[in-house]
């Protein structure tokens, strides 16, 4: 059985939108900030980001398994990138030296060096505050919209009745293979198999995991053949589909989808004039350039 | 001109593309409107296949050659769209879990009408209307994720009478239902075919659907129907140990047949011995307004082959998922062979407890049922030559010779599930835990394999949680009842199940079994199975 995300209705103010309304705004602050690597601007968007987590009124203790995971990506990456320096090569072509560590000894005549340069510094900070602000906005969909009106909302927004509703089907096939997965585990786990224990080469490791993977693929696999003859049963896709929940745009909606793609006119139009590039502030420059 | 019959099956045949035998021959059959049909047969006997043939599945979603016609109110399916005849034969699948697609209960109901197109008003009015006749309208905005396996059942049979059709197909309805919810399930048939609604069940559970009275039984074997007649003629026509008959019915016939060997478990009680698991003071909840476990205390020893009964959702599972270490008590303490689980992984805990779980598909990986089998027995690190034993005598156990180097996920559902209980035997703990191992499995082989299980050396207590309550009668020395999270009663068979007020209070309903049981007691002095039962008692029957 599919299985819904932990929806409650709650009185915030995410909540309290049409869902196609909150759905369009959700998809021109996504593609606002991915138009800017100015850690101002970037800064910015977040702001409005962690307004609706703070409104949204969902306590800590709720989020704090997604928080933590994608928190944990995040900074892991971050790091990687500034000690690295990669990444934002194609971004900057000069660099500016802030500091310069040397490790005391050397690996096969290489000394580990760690260049502190302005640009690694702002790059991975912009990438830190991008990334954070476009998953805090993720992290509020399964919270904010109801799993009963995925399919109209898809279907408002204009794609067709069988799209609209393979959509709701998809986003709530995500938690059910989360809960499949678990139950696999255990299942597993009881036969005395343990994940941390999966060592040796890459080809190795994925032979180890297939007493997880192979059951819960093929548990999708069943599972969406009963859907389709569920759904088969009972007549779906042989015309226009009634659907029965209405939505209707108010106030507040429509001034949400303003807000939504004023935002991303305003983004576009600003990275068409070179506005929101990558930016160092100028104190961190004058230095020596580092070629 | 008189009304065409409901359903008219003519000389059907069909082969499933993938397989090289028929999988239903020859199949004729009229019914009449107004009428419960029960269609019942061992696991593999065609009668699923002649359910999708009834409501178009076949040839629509599975492919293969089919042959024959069927005529519904006089037309001919063929010829029809899959929507048409969904509005003529509404369908229930096995498991109501397979079937709900809707996140809330009206709109589950609504979603057929919705495909065909109706408008609102209609849609609610129609669904209202279903609601009622089910006496469900209090679930209307549920979500369907937190119902009862038997308000589920209810709701995916509104969904489909919602769209008001003239025969009701039902594939196994009672097989996931506790047994008070799988008798509201026959009784509300039963009221739906004395409307005038025409119903065809399919299921195992024959004497379950014999209380209801159908006009006709049908039984099927080997793809063919080898019975058609009214159910009293059953008995005379069907072996009992195919399918389960009423102990009325198979008393005097056991009473003629040469006394069967009694099934002795290889377990033996020692009261003295250390206990083998302790639970003490155990709660369990996943968040703290809703406990799922409350104040539990148990001992279990060697020797207990304890029953675990109680309604859907009562927290069975959650509490032998605490013996495994795969849940860890909130407050309380679980012990495992004196050791805190808190203490112990579960892979160190799997070599003393063996785990069956309830889906076979949640486990099956391996390219071969030998490899699924030497899987826990080699996370374990027994010894090759070992595991080749263990392996060897799993599959006699679960009577899957044979079968070595198939792969177990294109095995059938029934042998799945068997391969899944003989994984966990391979791993020769010393206490085997099931839980609902009959369901989905057929009479015969449920006993075959759970008598095998039984006698099989090695274990020192064994605990299977189950809704079929024979099973208990029959396999069980002791009986633990959970309801709402807690252990309501625990004690011989003959001391839990003797109490009917205590029954009911735990949806639980005496069986023919049962009864007679009780009836001997005096003479008896324990519980044993209906064959047994015929010896013991000479006047019976």
């Amino acid at each position: 059985m599919l299985v819904t995300w932990r929806y409650r209705e709650r009185k915030s103010l995410i909540q309290s939108f049409d869902p196609r309304a909150w759905l369009i705004f959700f998809l021109c602050f996504i593609a606002s900030t991915l138009m800017f690597w100015d850690f101002r601007f970037l800064l910015g968007l977040l702001a409005v980001a962690l307004f609706f987590i703070f409104t949204s009124g969902l306590r800590w203790r709720e989020m704090r398994r997604a928080w933590l995971f994608i928190g944990g990506f995040v900074i892991f990456f971050s790091v990687l990138t500034f000690l690295t320096g990669r990444g934002g090569m194609e971004l900057y072509t000069t660099e500016h030296l802030l500091a310069k560590y040397q490790a005391g000894f050397t690996i096969l005549g290489w000394r580990p060096t760690l260049l502190v340069t302005a640009e690694r510094l702002m790059f991975s900070l912009a990438m830190l505050v991008r990334v954070f602000s476009l998953a805090s906005m993720t992290i509020l969909i399964p919270y904010s919209l109801n799993p009963s009106l995925y399919g109209v909302a898809f279907r408002g927004l204009g794609l067709p009745d069988k799209i609209a509703y393979a959509m709701d089907l998809t986003m709530r096939f995500i938690p059910t293979y989360g809960r499949d997965f678990s139950l696999t585990m255990d299942a597993q786990r009881a036969r005395g198999y343990e994940m941390d224990k999966i060592r040796g080469g890459l080809l190795e490791q994925v032979r180890k995991l297939a007493p997880l993977i192979v059951p819960v693929t093929i548990h999708a696999l069943a599972g969406s053949e009963d859907i389709i003859d569920a759904m088969d049963l009972r007549a779906f896709g042989v015309g226009p589909r009634t659907w029965l929940q209405e939505l209707k745009y108010r106030r507040r909606d429509r001034i949400l989808i303003a807000c939504g793609v004023l935002l991303l006119l305003l983004s576009t139009s600003l990275s068409l004039f070179g506005v929101g590039k990558f930016w160092v502030p100028a104190f961190l420059t004058s230095g020596v350039p580092l070629l | 001109m008189a009304e065409p019959l409901p359903l008219v099956i003519e000389n059907l045949s069909f082969r499933y593309r993938s397989r090289s035998e028929l999988a239903i021959h020859n199949i004729s059959l009229e019914v009449q409107p107004g009428q419960v049909v029960m269609i019942a047969g061992a696991s593999g006997c065609g009668k699923t296949t002649l359910a999708r043939c009834i409501n178009g599945l076949i040839p629509r979603s599975y492919k293969g050659e089919l042959s024959g016609r069927i005529l519904m109110q006089g037309q001919e399916i063929e010829k029809l769209s899959l929507s048409r005849i969904s509005q003529m034969v509404g369908t229930v699948l096995q498991d109501p879990e397979r079937q709900i697609l809707g996140t809330r209960v009206l709109f589950e109901i609504a979603f057929g009408l919705e495909n065909l197109g109706f408008s609102r008003p209609e849609i609610i009015q129609r669904v209202e209307e279903a609601l009622a006749r089910l006496k469900i309208s209090h679930l209307k905005d549920r979500e369907t994720f937190n119902l009862s396996g038997g308000e589920k059942q209810k709701v995916a049979l509104a969904g489909v009478l919602a769209m008001h059709p003239s025969i009701l197909l039902l594939d196994e309805p009672l097989a996931s239902l506790d047994p008070a919810s799988a008798q509201e399930t026959l009784e509300t048939v039963r009221g739906l075919a004395d409307e005038g609604m025409t119903v065809l069940m399919v299921e195992h559970r024959v004497e379950d659907v014999l209380r209801i009275h159908p006009e006709r039984v049908l039984y099927m074997k080997e793809g063919e129907i080898r019975f058609d007649g009214p159910p009293e003629q059953l008995d005379e026509n069907v072996d009992y140990s195919e399918v389960k008959l009423p102990v009325s019915v198979v008393l005097p016939l056991a009473a003629q047949r040469v006394p069967t060997q009694p099934i002795v478990p290889a377990t033996i009680r020692q009261a003295q011995a250390a206990p083998l698991v302790q639970f003490e003071n155990v709660s369990f909840g996943y968040d703290v307004e809703r406990p799922v476990l409350q104040g539990v205390d148990l001992t279990i020893q060697r020797g207990d082959i304890i029953a675990v009964l109680g309604p859907n959702g009562a927290g069975k599972t959650t509490l032998v998922k605490h013996a495994i270490g795969l849940l860890k008590p909130k407050g309380g303490r679980v012990l495992v062979n004196g050791q805190d689980t808190h203490h112990l992984s579960v892979a160190e805990i799997a070599s003393i407890l063996g785990y069956v779980f309830q889906s076979p598909s949640h486990m099956l990986f391996a390219p071969t049922m030998a490899e699924e089998l030497a899987f826990g027995p080699k996370n374990l690190r027994h010894p090759p030559e070992q595991i080749e034993q263990e392996v060897q005598q799993a599959i006699e156990t679960v009577h899957l010779q044979g079968y070595e180097q198939t792969p177990p996920l294109s095995m059938s559902f029934g042998q799945q599930k068997r391969v899944s209980i003989a994984a966990v035997l391979a791993m020769r703990s010393r206490i085997l835990v099931m839980d609902e191992p009959t369901a989905g499995q057929d009479y015969k082989n449920y006993m075959n394999f759970m008598d095998a299980i039984l006698q099989m050396p090695g274990f020192e207590a064994i605990i299977f949680i189950t809704h079929d309550v024979d099973l208990a009668v029959i396999y069980a020395n002791r009986v633990l009842l959970v309801n709402g999270g807690r252990l309501v009663a625990d004690g011989s068979p003959a001391e839990v199940l003797g109490d009917m007020g205590r029954l009911h209070a735990n949806r639980l309903v005496p069986t023919s079994l049962l009864e007679a049981n009780l009836e001997y007691f005096p003479v008896t002095g324990k519980f044993m199975r209906v064959e047994e039962l015929a010896h013991q008692v000479p006047m019976a029957g």
